[in-house]
């Protein structure tokens, strides 16, 4: 157990300067889309560009697009905007196939000829994962109510915590959910960047496949498959409560690819 | 018990054997060269040893736990040495040391560290530099610090001796026999057939991953042809009707160039009558014989 806390602290150590630059530009956002929509909401700039989208539009996006167009939904963008979304999981797939990495370079050589059974180097890029995602989702979260108390017009109001909480726990289990996918890929791979580079093209098909559904019926019937399918920031933004299946499904998809991993990690041959 | 036992170690890699029923047994205390040309399988029967590759049959034991079923206890007291350091670059000579000695879970006595760098001329002020700024030299003597720092009852090393310069060679050398006569045992694989000629006990020669040769360097040495060159006064026929054991290399009117495998004897009382000058016996190259086993497994 000390063992393998010291390769999580030397792990954490070498993610350091990644992860805190990730974290901050990640909140830095947060603070310059609230002082960008404070700005608007300042000018009404809101009612002009809610005036300007066509009907189809409208129609198509459904009741969400006026509630983004608002101060608090560009404060809520900052929870689903496609770079933070991608940010994040590209953060967690990075340190989800930190293992394929190390038996690349012959690192995981020198580590298990030492008395350290293979799991806990499964649990240690599990414990990384989360908790740097945790981490990531804190900052963002911190640079909102940051950038809301420094930026926001007196007179608007502020997105509940709810919401922020609600769309800070959806995304966070949402970028789990490929930590655990790149973490299963990873632990069968002996190139960290096939296995990064699989994690990432499977979260685009899958981004895809959502986004398609959402405008075309037939992909409806496969979009379940989507890890995308359960953050939708809009039912939030909207009102409603975060859905506890979305929750369940995503980390069920996190828990099977870490289970995945350490049953895969534990079969494999070391070679690179 | 034995320090390393293999018994019929087989590894597959698809329709490629890699390790074909690999048996042998390291004595305690003994250095034992483990030999093979490239892709013999000397680096598969390592890592099988270390459970980083699981073999399809036989089994392993290190201090007499099986390097699968217990191989945490069994890589409890070892050192390794990779054939190639991978390490992160951006770390510093310390930091690796200080993790891979963390990992093995055990305290590291200082000045055996100390020690370890005096002897092979690595300075703290080398150590504080990133691995990035290390030549091949100077990581191969990081890697064998780091397998010899913790003092282990088993060194396991594939290729110490890569990228190291002579004289570091000569430092390794003698790190090895004071290691030895401390009573740990090293099991070592090399391509250096000089170096394992000078530091090792018994060779175990591999081809085409079987074991074709398991023995002590003075056994093999008595393998071995040795050049023998008489010198006559006068002049002598032609070299002919010799003992088994002897080849004839060349012969003129006052010299005959030979090869003899085992005693001189026999040489000696074909020559006893003839006026022989001079006779020069060269020592026997134990390259000659492993060369052989590396041909032809030794047929």
């Amino acid at each position: 157990m000390k063992v393998a806390a010291l390769l999580f602290v030397y792990s954490l150590k070498r993610a350091r300067t990644f992860v805190i630059t990730t974290g901050l530009l990640l909140a830095a956002l947060q603070l310059v889309l609230i002082f960008v929509g404070g700005a608007i909401q300042s000018s009404g700039g809101f009612d002009q560009l809610s005036a300007i989208i066509p009907p189809f539009a409208r129609e198509l996006l459904g009741p969400s697009v006026t509630v983004v167009m608002s101060f608090g939904g560009i404060v809520c963008m900052g929870y689903f905007e496609l770079a933070v979304m991608g940010a994040l999981i590209a953060v967690a797939v990075t340190l989800a196939t930190v293992p394929a990495g190390e038996v690349e370079i012959g690192f995981m050589d020198l580590i298990l000829a030492r008395p350290l059974a293979r799991h806990w180097i499964i649990t240690r890029t599990v414990a990384l994962t989360t908790l740097v995602t945790v981490a990531m989702v804190a900052l963002m979260v911190g640079g909102t109510w940051t950038g809301l108390w420094l930026f926001a017009p007196p007179a608007v109001a502020w997105p509940s915590s709810t919401l922020i909480n609600s769309l800070a726990i959806n995304v966070g289990v949402l970028t789990l959910s490929w930590g655990g996918v790149a973490m299963a890929i990873g632990a069968a791979s002996s190139r960290r960047s096939v296995a990064g580079g699989a994690a990432g093209l499977l979260a685009l098909a899958t981004f895809l496949l959502d986004y398609v559904a959402r405008l075309w019926q037939p992909a409806e019937k496969i979009a379940w498959l989507s890890p995308f399918r359960y953050y939708n920031p809009f039912d939030l933004i909207t009102g409603n409560a975060l859905p506890l299946k979305n929750l369940v499904v995503l980390g069920t998809i996190a828990i099977a690819g870490f289970v995945a991993a350490y049953i895969l990690f534990a079969r494999r041959d070391i070679s690179h | 018990m034995a320090p390393l036992s293999i018994c019929g170690l087989t590894k597959r890699y698809g329709s490629v054997l890699a390790v074909n029923n690999l048996s042998l047994d390291v004595i305690q205390g003994e250095i034992l060269g483990f030999l093979g040309l490239n892709g013999a399988g000397k680096t598969t029967s390592i890592r099988i040893l270390l459970d980083l590759l699981r073999p399809d049959s036989g089994n392993a034991f290190i201090l007499g736990h099986d390097c699968q079923s217990d191989g945490l206890r069994a890589r409890l007291n070892i050192g390794y040495l990779p054939g190639e350091m991978g390490i992160y670059s951006d770390l510093t000579g310390r930091e690796v040391l200080d993790l891979l000695a963390g990992l093995n879970g055990r305290v590291i006595d200082k000045a055996r560290r100390r020690e370890l760098q005096d002897r092979l001329e690595f300075p703290e002020s080398d150590l504080r530099r990133r691995l990035r700024e290390y030549s091949t030299g100077m990581k191969r003597k990081l890697g064998l610090i780091q397998a010899f720092q913790t003092d282990p009852m088993l060194l396991i090393l594939d290729e110490p001796t890569e990228g190291l310069d002579p004289l570091m060679q000569e430092s390794f050398y003698k790190l090895l026999v004071d290691v030895k006569q401390r009573g740990r045992t090293i099991f070592m694989s090399s391509h250096v057939l000089s170096e394992v000629e000078r530091v090792c006990d018994r060779i175990a020669l591999v081809r085409k991953g079987e074991l074709v040769l398991l023995s002590g360097l003075e056994e093999l040495r008595k393998l071995a042809a040795r050049p023998v060159r008489v010198l006559f006064s006068d002049d002598v026929p032609a070299a002919a009707g010799l003992s088994a054991g002897t080849e004839v290399i060349e012969t003129t009117p006052r010299s005959w160039n030979l090869k003899i495998v085992g005693p001189l004897g026999p040489l000696l009382r074909a020559i006893a009558t003839l006026p022989v000058r001079d006779i020069e016996v060269e020592e026997a190259k134990l390259e000659d014989v492993i060369l052989k086993y590396y041909r032809d497994g030794g047929r």
